[in-house]
């Protein structure tokens, strides 16, 4: 047995040692490797905690965005029967890709749960969040994530049986919630439910498939989510058990939920890089540029529409650059590849989906909706 | 999380139990198993009502209520997860590599089990086509059913394609030269390299994005295979006659056997990242999750090699060192490979154990089989009509076809391998 | 091996087996290794442990245990727990469930394998074959599954809150919560509480003496019976002359959700006979395996001395059977225990999902984690040394 004995202790001490070793040099020469030598393995590998480093850089580096999101929320993020990743987050991932490198394909898609989502983003295993996350001051703060351009505005709702009793949340006590755990929805529930005095049992599932049985099967009285969920939920209920007229939800907003994608905190060029991508699918909608017609307006009339474009300035001939970080026409590769933000609402959750979701809240501003794009300029 | 799939008593079962079929005829049989007393009359009536209805639900639930299509339209999914279907030639050359492999492994295995039965003067009782059969039924189901769901007469040909070179494979396996024979399980450990090099490498499949059983399969296999070495290194640690060495050994054992394979993948998940130094990078959620597996199973697998080894006669042990045998070569030819061959039907149940276990990866939102048949309950097709009741009773038949059919053979190896009956 | 001489050796001769120079002295070699083994487990711990705390401190994330004492913010199913309370008093009643589902699912579990374990080997064909397919059935199926199909398949189809379903008053059963009346005790019962004890005293004097008496004479015992029947007479007796203090809560349906009895959450309904079916298999194929194990001659022995086949089987076989298959029934109750943590996929709040639902809400992984296994492990170690006891008591002793 004993040169077993010998074996382990060779085997751990040279773990150690090396550990250590390595650990020692690690802090005074740092190698400053920022994307020159791009010619073999180590240079691709990106060096996640190291502060210098932009994740732009490591991303136009490796040529693939790696994205965080959900596989499991019809409309937004799900997978279909090719194993593609399809949905209205998704196609996000896809305008950020577009935007950064030029290919909306060149996404690496990271299915992650909500307990998981932040702990990803920390640790560097992704490089952008966008998973239906809401974005909260605590979240920008104590968990370290940086929430770019709000993608859909959506608040808490609360669905009922239409048959019910129930007309508002004052006549909800002692009722049975579905809730998602470990969610702001959660915890918003418990905030709301205790400032009216009102008691309930709270039914936390982990993933929204068994709640949407639960709650199918009559274990709940509510289910409380963001309400294009419910609505999606809603539109989809089973003509078996009533169809969408069985069930209502009420006109109370529990809270806001803006969600948007979320990058790690500190990293101001990739956090631009990522905000664009999103601002440029409302810009389009506003300048009226869409996939199909983006061709007739490289020889558009307005400055400002060139200059979004990446056309030259007819005047002065020379391309505007913002110092993005990115290619001038990348919200050409977004619009012609993904669409302006209405062809993905439409695409994904529009009234011809499933979903079938109004704009309301998320119109542009001229339509007296929330998306107001900031100049291009 | 599973116990070991050992049987407590390597008896025969069924047949031995019942009483001699002394009666003839199909009345006197029953008279005989069902009428023997008044009270297994009353038995036989409440357990023939019972059965009678649970069979006719359960012939309505697969044949009248259930609509199959989301499996028939998602079976890919349901076999591979998110897998290019552009690159869907690699799994199948991967299955034929692992059938290849489990060809010849078993050929050789079975021609090694007969020299050992041989030296021990044991008679092995002979296969039968309806050995086979009882063995092998719910596999034989299971392929039958997946071909039955797909749609063109492609993955059938090359099914039978697969079988029929696992089939050359063991004859071959069985005219392998000693030699070779001896080492096979290096043939085994290639092979399933081999299988990950194909699907992986050259412009393959990153394992990121592998799922349903395929995932399943292959974090198993690649569990028990990593799992092992420091499973045999725990295992001696704990018989070591050094005190610090077996301290640390047993601590290690016991604390990881204690505690609930989920903490750990949660502790991969969460924390690995954390243990690492800066200048490694964060390895992928499912190497993490595979850390995680291997500190759990090695924790099993090392009292699974401790029992083993402490069925090695010490008589044996002395025998070789009055011959005057090194200690390493006492571990080497004497203890060991009486050992190993004894645990390998322990294995097999440790194996399977895992592979139930791996439905665990749903709670972390990997992409295995029970998270595919809860997702494409989202499809837009499909979005709430509560199919989960069609496609779990699909997910626990595939585990249940393939965790029968190997505990099966885990206890033919028992009796072929004389572990046991000594 | 061991020198017992310690004399020089004369100059000039080459060293004897007197005494093996430094390095290839067993004790010496013995202690050396362990010192570099020793020293190598503590370096390759401390070494992880400073990168933990370097990784979490460089990304702002606290180490300490501080998060424990904030107000959790979340309500947990079926208990009192409400959102101001703290993150440890959730955890407290997470263990606390876990330790419920582990105590009630190994009693259940018991009862159901031993039937299916004896039922296995029924003289009955039917049954034993029945037996066989419930085994084989589920000890295939991985226990995750078993709990998910509980919950959809069966709890989540029974009858809603609205209709729910009754039987006698005595026991309502929803998709929400399951009911059984309880006995119930008025307030000021103190005189009938102070009965029941004596009752229980009395009872099991009784029970001694006569396992006295017939350890003496041989005679029948009967103290089942005889104590049982001595129990009784007291209780009835003190509850007619305490002014009939017992009454039966029963439950009912107040507003949207059962009230009264002894009751339990849907949740935990699935998480709980998930479990049980799922362990009894197992605990089934032990008891049967242990049956045949017994030496054919205790049952041709006891077969002669005329006993009946229920006496056969609890007086011969069982406690033969019971003593092999400790360590192994050991082994499942553990099991159970653990399999306990999967009732995080039906939304049973057990520990493991409060601390998932903790960790969700921003509160630092790692320290979660930690007490999450220590949970578990101490757990273990209770039912280890519950079950030595038990073995201890029932081996053999070897004379």
């Amino acid at each position: 047995m004993r040169w077993l004995a010998v074996l382990a202790v060779f085997v751990l001490v040279l773990g150690a040692c090396t550990g250590d070793d390595d650990d020692a040099a690690d802090t005074p020469d740092a190698p400053d490797n920022n994307g020159e030598d791009n010619g073999d393995g180590p240079s691709e590998t990106i060096d996640l905690v190291q502060d210098g480093e932009s994740v732009l850089a490591s991303v136009q580096d490796s040529g693939v965005v790696v994205c965080g999101v959900n596989d499991a929320v019809p409309g937004f993020g799900f997978v279909d029967e090719d194993g593609n990743f399809s949905g209205f987050d998704v196609d996000y991932c896809r305008a950020i890709a577009a935007a950064v490198l030029g290919d909306a394909e060149a996404v690496e898609y990271v299915p992650l749960t909500a307990a998981q989502r932040f702990t990803a983003l920390q640790s560097g295993e992704i490089d952008v969040l966008v998973r239906n996350t809401t974005w909260t001051a605590s979240r920008d703060g104590g968990e370290g994530a940086a929430f770019a351009t709000t993608t859909f505005y959506d608040g808490q709702g609360m669905m009922v049986r239409a048959d019910g009793d129930i007309g508002s949340i004052d006549d909800m006590g002692g009722a049975s919630v579905c809730v998602l755990s470990g969610t702001t929805t959660e915890l918003n529930l418990a905030t709301v439910f205790n400032a009216r005095g009102l008691d309930y049992s709270p039914l936390s599932f982990e993933d929204n498939d068994t709640l949407r049985e639960a709650f199918i099967a009559g274990q709940c009285d509510g289910w409380t989510s963001d309400k294009s969920q419910l609505a999606a939920v809603r539109s989809a209920y089973p003509e078996a058990d009533g169809g969408p007229e069985s069930l209502t939800i009420l006109d109370e907003t529990i809270s806001k939920e803006p969600l948007g994608p979320a990058v790690r905190d500190g990293d101001s060029a990739w956090f631009d890089a990522v905000n664009w991508a999103v601002i440029a699918t409302i810009q389009a909608e506003e300048f009226g540029i869409t996939s199909e017609n983006i061709d007739d307006f490289t020889t558009s009339d307005d400055p400002n529409i060139l200059r979004f474009l990446g056309e030259p300035d007819p005047e002065e001939g020379t391309v505007a650059d913002p110092g993005l970080g990115l290619d001038p026409d990348f919200a050409v590769n977004v619009i012609s590849q993904v669409g302006n933000y209405g062809e993905i609402f439409e695409r994904h959750v529009g009234p011809d989906t499933p979903l079938g979701l109004a704009r309301a809240e998320n119109d542009l501003w001229t339509n007296g909706g929330l998306l107001y794009p900031p100049p291009y300029r | 999380m599973t116990a070991v799939a050992t049987h407590p008593s390597g008896a025969p079962r069924g047949r031995a139990a019942g009483p001699p079929d002394t009666s003839v005829g199909p009345v006197g049989w029953m008279r005989e198993n069902l009428f023997n007393s008044a009270l297994n009359a009353v038995l036989t009536a409440l357990f023939g009502a019972f059965i009678a209805w649970a069979a006719v639900r359960l012939a309505l639930l697969v044949f009248v209520n259930s609509d199959w299509e989301i499996v028939q339209r998602n079976l890919t999914s349901f076999m591979l997860g998110r897998f290019d279907r552009a690159e869907l030639w690699r799994p199948w050359a991967a299955t034929g590599i692992l059938a290849v492999t489990f060809g010849l492994v078993g050929g050789a295995g079975s021609v090694t089990a007969e020299q050992i039965a041989q030296q021990e003067g044991r008679q092995l009782p002979r296969i039968t086509w309806r050995d086979r059969l009882r063995r092998f039924w719910p596999m034989a189901l299971l392929v039958v059913v997946l071909l039955g769901f797909t749609r063109t007469i492609a993955p059938t040909l090359l099914a039978l394609l697969v079988l029929a070179v696992g089939v050359v494979a063991r004859s071959v396996g069985t005219r392998l030269p000693s030699v070779l024979n001896r080492f096979i399980w290096v043939v085994a450990l290639l092979g399933f390299v081999a299988a990950v090099v194909v699907l992986s490498r050259f412009g393959g499949v990153g394992w990121d994005e592998w799922g349903g059983l395929h995932l399943s399969i292959f974090a198993t296999g690649s569990g028990i295979v990593l799992a092992f070495p420091l499973g045999l290194l725990l295992a001696m640690g704990r018989r070591s006659s050094l005190p610090a060495v077996r301290i640390v050994s047993v601590g290690y054992i016991e604390f990881f056997r204690g505690v609930p394979l989920i903490t750990l993948l949660l502790m991969g998940q969460f924390m690995i990242g954390f243990f690492l130094p800066g200048w490694i990078d964060a390895p992928s959620q499912l190497a993490r999750a595979l850390v995680a597996i291997v500190i759990f199973e090695s924790a099993y697998i090392a009292e699974i090699v401790r029992g083993g080894l402490q069925g090695v006669d010490r008589g044996q042990i002395e025998a070789g060192q009055a011959l005057g045998m090194s200690p390493l070569a006492v571990v080497r030819r004497i203890q060991l490979p009486q050992a190993l061959r004894a645990v390998i039907p322990a294995m097999v149940g440790q194996f399977i154990s895992l592979f139930q276990d791996t439905t665990l990866f749903f709670i972390l939102g990997f992409d295995e089989l029970l998270n595919v048949g809860q997702r494409v309950t989202n499809q837009p097709d499909f979005v709430g009509q509560g199919l989960q009741s069609v496609t779990l009773p699909f997910v626990a038949f595939v585990f249940w076809a393939i965790s029968y059919s190997m505990s099966r053979e885990s206890r033919r190896l028992e009796t072929r391998l004389g572990v046991g009956t000594r | 091996m061991t020198a017992v001489v310690d004399a020089p050796d004369p100059p000039g001769q080459p060293p004897r087996s007197s005494r093996p120079p430094l390095w290839r002295d067993v004790r010496v070699i013995r202690v050396v290794l362990q010192v570099a083994f020793a020293v190598a487990v503590v370096a390759l711990i401390s070494y992880l442990y400073s990168n933990l705390v370097n990784n979490l401190t460089d990304q702002g994330i606290r180490t300490d245990f501080g998060y424990l004492d904030r107000p959790a913010g979340f309500q947990i199913l079926g208990s009192d727990f409400r959102a101001a309370q703290s993150v440890s008093d959730a955890l407290l009643v997470g263990l606390s469930n876990t330790v419920s589902v582990a105590v009630i699912g190994i009693v259940l579990t018991m009862i159901l394998g031993i039937i299916v374990g004896v039922a296995s080997l029924s003289s009955n064909w039917l049954v034993r074959k029945a037996a066989t397919v419930y085994v084989e059935t589920l000890r295939n199926l991985p226990p995750l599954i078993v709990i998910v199909f509980m919950f959809t398949a069966v709890i989540l189809r029974l009858p809603r809150i609205e209709a729910p379903a009754e039987w006698f008053d005595l026991a309502i059963w929803t998709n929400r919560t399951i009911s059984i009346a309880a006995p119930s005790l008025d307030a000021g019962s103190g005189g009938f509480l102070l009965a029941l004890v004596t009752a229980l005293v009395l009872a099991a004097v009784v029970w001694i003496v006569r396992t006295r008496h017939n350890a003496r004479t041989g005679q029948p015992h009967h103290r089942v019976a005889l104590s049982g029947l001595a129990f009784l007479a007291v209780v009835v007796l003190a509850w007619s002359l305490t002014g009939r203090p017992l009454g039966i809560d029963r439950p009912e349906v107040v507003g949207r959700q059962l009230e009264g009895g002894w009751s339990m959450s849907a949740n935990y309904a699935a998480v709980l006979f998930a479990l049980v079916i799922y362990t009894a298999s197992y605990i089934a194929e032990i008891v049967r395996g242990s049956i045949q194990a017994v030496h054919k001659g205790q049952t041709e022995a006891s077969l002669a001395l005329a006993l009946s086949g229920f006496q056969r089987l609890r007086f011969v076989i069982l406690p033969q059977a019971f003593r092999i298959a400790v360590p192994a029934i050991a082994n499942q109750f553990l099991n159970l225990t653990k399999n306990s943590s999967l009732a995080i996929a039906v939304g049973f709040a057990e520990l493991t999902q409060v601390t998932f639902i903790v960790i969700g809400n921003g509160n630092p992984a790692p320290q979660s984690i930690l007490l999450l296994m220590f949970a578990y492990l101490f757990l273990s170690l209770v039912i280890a040394l519950f079950t030595n006891i038990v073995n201890r008591r029932f081996q053999l002793v070897s004379r």
